[in-house]
C-alpha cells in the first residue's frame, strides 16, 4: 500500500497505479478523453493533467500515465491545472468546434467560443489514438494507424483505402469519444438498418430477469470472432469484458456441457417459434425498414430496448400512420391453415401502444376479431372508442413508394370495396408455428406430432397435458398456439400431473404390459429396436459367482404402452403381453369360431 | 559502445543515424567493420570471451526521432513518436527490453575518461556541468564551424574569440540562438554568460544539440521565432495536443505579426499558450518548441511591439512591414545599387542621390548589400506611404 496526497487529502493505493486510477477510484474528477480503462495509457490529449507539487518532477504531469509513489503530493486543481487544461481545450475546441464533448467540457473551463479561428469546422477526430490502439490492443485487426505527422495527421486504414484487415466489429466506433467513426455497410441491407436487435456483443436479454445476468453473443463477440477467422491463430482478442469485471464473472474457456440426469418425468416446454413473413412476397417484409413483424414492434416499444421505447421510423421520425395487418401467414391456404389464436389481441394493444405513444392514426386489417379471453371483449371495444380505424377485411398487399411511404390494399368486406392507404409504418402480425426442429424433439421423446407440426397430446378432451409416452408431458405453445394466460394454466395442471405421478409411493400402471420370458429370450435386442417408447433394455444374465454369461430383454413397466409390437418382432416368442398372451387371444379366436 | 556495453552486460548494439546523413552511415559502417577486424566487436572480443556487436539502423529522417522513446519506436520499426516516461528505457526500453541510449558524443567521452580517469574528466567544465561539449557555430560569424570547448565557458570566449566576433562594418552583435530549432534566443547583453546546462536554462535555452547561430542586426527575432515554429510544426509527430495545435496556433499568430496584423493581446495569448506547450507536452520536442518564441518574447518584446503597433520590422525581414528608402544626404550617387537591383526600381543620374520606387521594389535586399555607404535603410511602410502620398498629390497638382 502507498499513501499519497491528492488536494490535501491522504489516499491509499495500491503499487503500480495510476495518479487517474487513484483519482477516480476515490471519485476525484480529472478529465479525459484519450483514456480507456482496458487500453494501455497513451498521454496524448493532456487534458487528465494535474500538478505535481514536489520532488525531482514536480510540475504538470498526466495523471494517467504517472505511477503513484509514497509521498506523492498531487494538486488535481491548481491554478496551473486550470490553465493548462483551458488552453488545451481551446486548442481542441478550435480544431474540433462542433463536437460536443469537447464543447461541454470547454464550457467547464469557461470556454464559450473557439479562442482560435477554425479552419475545419467539421471536423471531428481529436487524434487521441483510442480507435487505433482499440484496434492493435484489443480486436488485434491493426486495420487502422495514424498516418503523417503533425499537424497532417489523421487515422485511416492504410493508403487511405478499403482494407480487408477490417473485420467491421465497431469497436472503434465505441472508444471513439467523439463519434468521428462511423461504420458504413458494404451492401445495402435494410435488416441490418433496422435497430431492433442487440447493439452490442454482451447483452441482458431481458431487463427484467431475475437475475439480471448478461449473455455474450458468440457470433459477434470479438474474440471468437477473430479466433473464428484466423482459425485460433489469434485467440487472446479484446476480452475488454474480462479486463473491467471486478467480480471475475467472465471466463472465455468455459464450454457447454452436456448434463446427465435420471428424471421420473420430462415436461416439453420448446414453444414456438414466428413464421418467416418473407414467404408471402406481397407483404413486402425486407423490402423496407418500416415493415415490421409483431415482435419486432414489442422490440422496438420496449423500454428496455434500442430505442428506450420510442416508436420510431427507420429514419428517427414518428409515424403519423400505421397499419397492422392480422393473420399473416395464418388461416391461410398458402400458408398455415390454422389460427395463431395470439394475433388479435396482441395487434389491438400494439394498436393502442402506437396511438398512446405517438398519437399516429393505426388502421387493423383483421377478417375476424376473435377476443375470447376473459376482458379481451372490453379491450376490443375500448380500442375502437380510441379511435383505431377497423378494416374488416385481409391486408392483401403491401407496396414500398418511392416516397419510402407504404401502401396497404385490402378488401373492407363491411362496405364491399377493395380500399387502400398509405402509411409510414406497418406491423404485420404473423402467424407463430412449430419450431424447425420440433420433429428432432418429437422423436427424442417418442411424441406425435398433429399436421400442423405441434406436438400431439395423448387425448383433446380427456388428457390434454399427458403424451402417448408415459412421463412424458407437454405445456404451452408447443402444443398448440395459446396466449399467455391459456400457457400458464396449461403449465399448471400439467405441473398437477407430474406432482400426481410423484405422491404415490408406486407408480401404478395399466396391466396391459408386455414381459419377457427369461428362459427363451436370446437376447438379440430386435424388440428393442422397434419399441416406439424406448421401454426395453437390455440385462445381463449372471451365474452364481456373479460371472456375466449371457443377455436377455427386460420391459420397464412404467414405460411400456401395451402396444405389441416387441410381441410381433419376437423370434424366439419371448415376449408376452399381459392380458393379450398368444394363449388368451387364440382361445378368444377359438370361441368366436365355435360361434359360428 | 563495447565499454559501456561491457559494464552494463549487453550483447547488442545499435547506432541511428538520419539516412539523410549518408556520408555518416557510410564511415559508420567502415567504422564499425573496422572495430569488427580489430576484436572489439563481435565474439569473443580481445579474448575475454564476451560478445558485442553493432547494427546501424538508418532513420527515415524525423526530428523527433532523436527522442529516445521516438528513436527506440522507429528502431523497433514501428513509427517514431514518443511515448510517456516511466517506464523508463533503463526500465523497459528496446522490445520492452533494459536499454541504455546516449548521444554519440557521450559515448565519445567514455575511453576518454576510462584512460585519463574522472578526476581529470571532472577538472574540465564546471561544478554541476563537466567536461567538454561540442557547439557548430554558425550564422553571423567569421569562422564558421565546429568547436570543442569546457563547459562554463563564457559565451563572450565562444563568439568573440574562437568566433572571432561578428562579420561586416558596424553590424552589431544582437543575439545567440542556441541548442538548434528548439532552443531559446539569449541577447547580447548576455554575453558575459557561462555555457553550462544551467546558466542556459536559466536564461531560457538548451543546450540542445549544441547548434549555435549568431545573429546580428539585420535578424529580426519574430521572424526566427516564426521560422524555427515552422519548421517544428512539421517535425511535430502530432501525437499530444499542446504540441500539435499549440505549435500551429502560436505560429498562425506569428505569421499575423509578421504580415502586420498583429494585435497587443496576441503577445499574451502567445506568452500564454507558450508557457502551457512547455508544461504539458509529451516529449522533449514540444517541451522545448516554445523556446525560441518565449525567449525572444522575453527579451525582445520591444521588438514585438514595433512590429505590432508601428507595423515596422526595424531588422528589415519582415517584407509587409518595411519599406527601403535611400537617405539623400548619405547617397552619393554611385549607381552601385541602382545596377544590383533585378526590378529596375532605383533611378537616379550619377552623383545625385538615387530614389527607390517603393511600388516596384521587392525588398530582395540586393541594394543594401552593395552599398558601401550604408545610405539604404528599412523605414516603416508608412512613412514610405505618406511620402508617396505627397509625392501623388503634387502630380495631380502639376
Amino acid at each position: 500500500m502507498i499513501t499519497l496526497t491528492i488536494d490535501g487529502q491522504l489516499v491509499q493505493a495500491e503499487e503500480g497505479q495510476t495518479i487517474l486510477e487513484v483519482c477516480r477510484k476515490n471519485s476525484i474528477d480529472i478529465p479525459t478523453l484519450c483514456y480507456h480503462p482496458v487500453l494501455e495509457p497513451f498521454g496524448a490529449c493532456r487534458l487528465c493533467t494535474v500538478e505535481i507539487v514536489q520532488g525531482a518532477r514536480a510540475g504538470l504531469q498526466t495523471a494517467c500515465t504517472y505511477p503513484v509513489v509514497e509521498g506523492l503530493e498531487v494538486s488535481t486543481s491548481s491554478p496551473s491545472v486550470v490553465e493548462a487544461r483551458r488552453m488545451i481545450l481551446g486548442l481542441l475546441l478550435s480544431r474540433c468546434p462542433n463536437v460536443p464533448v469537447i464543447q461541454d467540457l470547454a464550457l467547464e473551463y469557461g470556454i464559450k467560443e473557439p479562442p482560435f479561428p477554425t479552419d475545419h469546422p467539421e471536423e471531428d477526430c481529436i487524434l487521441c489514438g483510442l480507435c487505433v490502439r482499440a484496434c492493435h490492443e484489443l480486436v488485434k485487426a491493426g486495420a487502422i494507424n495514424f498516418a503523417d505527422r503533425g499537424v497532417d495527421r489523421v487515422i485511416g486504414p492504410p493508403f487511405m483505402e478499403k482494407t480487408r484487415d477490417c473485420i467491421g466489429c465497431g469497436a472503434c466506433t465505441i472508444v471513439c469519444p467523439t463519434g468521428a467513426i462511423r461504420i458504413v455497410l458494404e451492401k445495402e441491407a435494410v435488416y441490418l438498418d433496422k435497430p431492433l436487435g442487440p447493439t452490442s456483443a454482451i447483452y441482458v436479454p431481458s431487463l427484467q430477469a431475475v437475475p439480471r445476468v448478461p449473455v455474450i453473443d458468440t457470433d459477434t463477440f470479438i474474440r471468437f470472432r477473430q479466433q473464428d477467422r484466423t482459425n485460433g491463430e489469434i485467440s487472446d482478442a479484446c476480452g475488454a469484458c474480462q479486463m473491467v469485471c471486478e467480480a471475475g464473472a467472465i471466463d472465455f474457456t468455459r464450454q457447454a456441457e452436456t448434463v446427465e440426469l435420471d428424471v421420473g418425468t420430462i415436461v416439453v416446454a420448446t414453444g414456438f417459434e414466428m413464421w418467416d413473413p418473407t414467404q408471402l412476397s406481397q407483404y413486402s417484409y425486407g423490402r423496407s425498414p418500416n415493415i415490421i413483424t409483431g415482435l419486432e414492434f414489442e422490440r422496438l416499444s420496449n423500454a428496455a430496448g434500442i430505442t428506450g421505447g420510442q416508436i420510431v421510423l427507420a429514419d428517427g421520425r414518428k409515424p403519423e400512420r400505421a397499419a397492422v395487418i392480422h393473420c399473416v401467414g395464418s388461416r391461410d391456404h398458402n400458408a398455415h391453415e390454422y389460427c395463431s389464436r395470439i394475433c388479435c389481441m396482441y395487434s389491438l394493444k400494439q394498436a393502442h401502444l402506437v396511438k398512446d405513444k405517438t398519437g399516429a392514426e393505426v388502421y387493423e386489417f383483421y377478417m375476424d376479431m376473435r377476443s375470447f379471453g376473459k376482458g379481451y371483449e372490453e379491450f376490443y371495444e375500448r380500442i375502437q372508442e380510441e379511435g383505431v380505424t377497423m378494416v374488416r377485411g385481409r391486408g392483401a398487399e403491401v407496396n414500398v413508394l418511392e416516397n419510402g411511404k407504404l401502401r396497404v390494399k385490402g378488401e373492407d368486406a363491411n362496405l364491399g370495396r377493395v380500399v387502400s392507404v398509405d402509411v409510414d409504418m406497418v406491423v404485420l402480425s404473423t402467424a407463430i408455428q412449430a419450431p424447425q426442429d420440433a420433429g428432432k424433439v418429437a422423436s427424442l421423446f417418442g411424441l406425435s406430432r398433429s399436421p400442423d407440426g405441434f406436438f400431439a397430446e395423448a387425448h383433446p378432451k380427456l388428457r390434454p397435458v399427458e403424451t402417448n409416452t408415459a412421463g412424458v408431458f407437454v405445456a404451452g405453445a408447443c402444443q398448440s398456439p395459446r396466449d399467455i394466460p391459456d400457457a400458464v394454466a396449461m403449465a399448471s395442471a400439467t405441473s398437477a400431473k407430474v406432482l400426481g405421478l410423484f405422491s404415490a409411493d408406486e407408480l401404478e400402471r395399466e396391466p396391459a404390459v408386455a414381459v419377457v420370458s427369461e428362459q427363451t429370450c436370446i437376447g438379440c435386442m430386435r424388440c428393442a429396436l422397434v419399441c416406439p417408447y424406448g421401454a426395453i433394455e437390455q440385462r445381463d444374465i449372471c451365474t452364481v459367482d456373479g460371472q456375466v454369461c449371457g443377455h436377455t430383454a427386460y420391459v420397464n413397466p412404467g414405460v411400456c404402452q401395451g402396444c405389441g409390437t416387441c410381441e410381433a418382432v419376437c423370434l424366439s416368442n419371448s415376449v408376452e403381453l399381459q392380458t393379450f398372451t398368444d394363449e388368451q387371444v387364440y382361445s378368444e379366436i377359438n370361441a368366436l369360431c365355435a360361434w359360428e | 559502445m563495447t565499454i559501456g556495453a561491457y559494464a552494463i552486460g549487453a550483447h547488442r548494439g545499435f547506432v541511428y543515424v538520419r539516412d539523410e546523413y549518408p556520408l555518416a552511415v557510410k564511415n559508420m559502417g567502415i567504422a564499425i567493420e573496422q572495430a569488427r577486424e580489430h576484436g572489439l566487436l563481435g565474439e569473443n572480443i580481445l579474448n575475454s570471451g564476451y560478445n558485442f556487436d553493432v547494427k546501424i539502423v538508418r532513420g527515415a529522417g524525423a526530428f523527433v526521432c532523436g527522442e529516445e522513446t521516438a528513436l527506440m519506436a522507429s528502431i523497433e520499426g514501428r513509427a517514431g513518436t514518443p511515448r510517456s516516461r516511466p517506464p523508463y528505457p533503463a526500465q523497459k526500453g528496446l522490445w520492452g527490453k533494459p536499454t541504455d541510449i546516449n548521444n554519440v558524443k557521450t559515448w565519445a567521452t567514455v575511453p576518454q575518461i576510462i584512460s585519463n580517469g574522472a578526476r581529470w574528466y571532472s577538472q574540465i567544465g564546471t561544478e554541476t556541468s563537466k567536461g567538454t561539449m561540442i557547439f557548430s557555430l554558425v550564422g553571423k560569424i567569421k569562422n564558421t564551424g565546429l568547436v570543442e570547448v569546457p563547459m562554463g565557458i563564457p559565451l563572450r570566449d565562444l563568439i568573440m574569440n574562437i568566433g572571432g566576433g561578428v562579420p561586416g562594418r558596424k553590424k552589431n552583435l544582437k543575439a545567440v540562438q542556441t541548442g538548434g530549432p528548439s532552443g531559446g534566443c539569449i541577447p547580447a547583453n548576455l554575453l558575459d554568460l557561462p555555457v553550462d546546462y544551467e546558466h542556459l536554462t536559466e536564461v531560457g535555452s538548451i543546450m540542445g544539440s549544441g547548434g549555435m547561430i549568431v545573429m546580428d542586426e539585420t535578424t529580426c527575432m519574430v521572424d526566427i521565432a516564426r521560422y524555427f515554429l515552422d519548421f517544428l510544426k512539421d517535425e511535430s509527430c502530432g501525437k499530444c495536443t499542446p504540441c500539435r495545435e499549440g505549435i500551429r496556433r502560436m505560429l498562425d499568430i506569428l505569421i499575423r505579426i509578421t504580415q502586420g496584423e498583429g494585435q497587443m493581446q496576441d503577445l499574451d495569448t502567445l506568452e500564454q499558450l507558450g508557457r502551457v506547450v512547455q508544461a504539458t507536452s509529451l516529449c522533449g520536442l514540444g517541451q522545448t518548441a516554445p523556446n525560441p518564441l518565449l525567449s525572444t518574447l522575453h527579451y525582445f518584446r520591444q521588438e514585438y511591439e514595433t512590429h505590432i503597433k508601428d507595423k515596422f520590422c526595424p531588422a528589415g525581414v519582415c517584407r509587409s512591414l518595411f519599406a527601403y528608402y535611400i537617405i539623400p544626404e548619405k547617397c552619393p550617387g554611385c549607381q552601385l545599387c541602382l545596377k544590383a537591383c533585378p526590378q529596375d526600381a532605383i533611378t537616379g543620374d550619377k552623383k545625385v542621390a538615387h530614389v527607390i520606387d517603393e511600388v516596384k521594389c521587392l525588398q530582395c535586399g540586393e541594394c543594401v548589400k552593395v552599398c558601401r555607404m550604408d545610405a539604404i535603410v528599412a523605414r516603416p511602410k508608412s512613412e514610405a506611404m505618406d511620402a508617396q502620398g505627397a509625392q501623388g498629390v503634387k502630380e495631380v497638382v502639376a
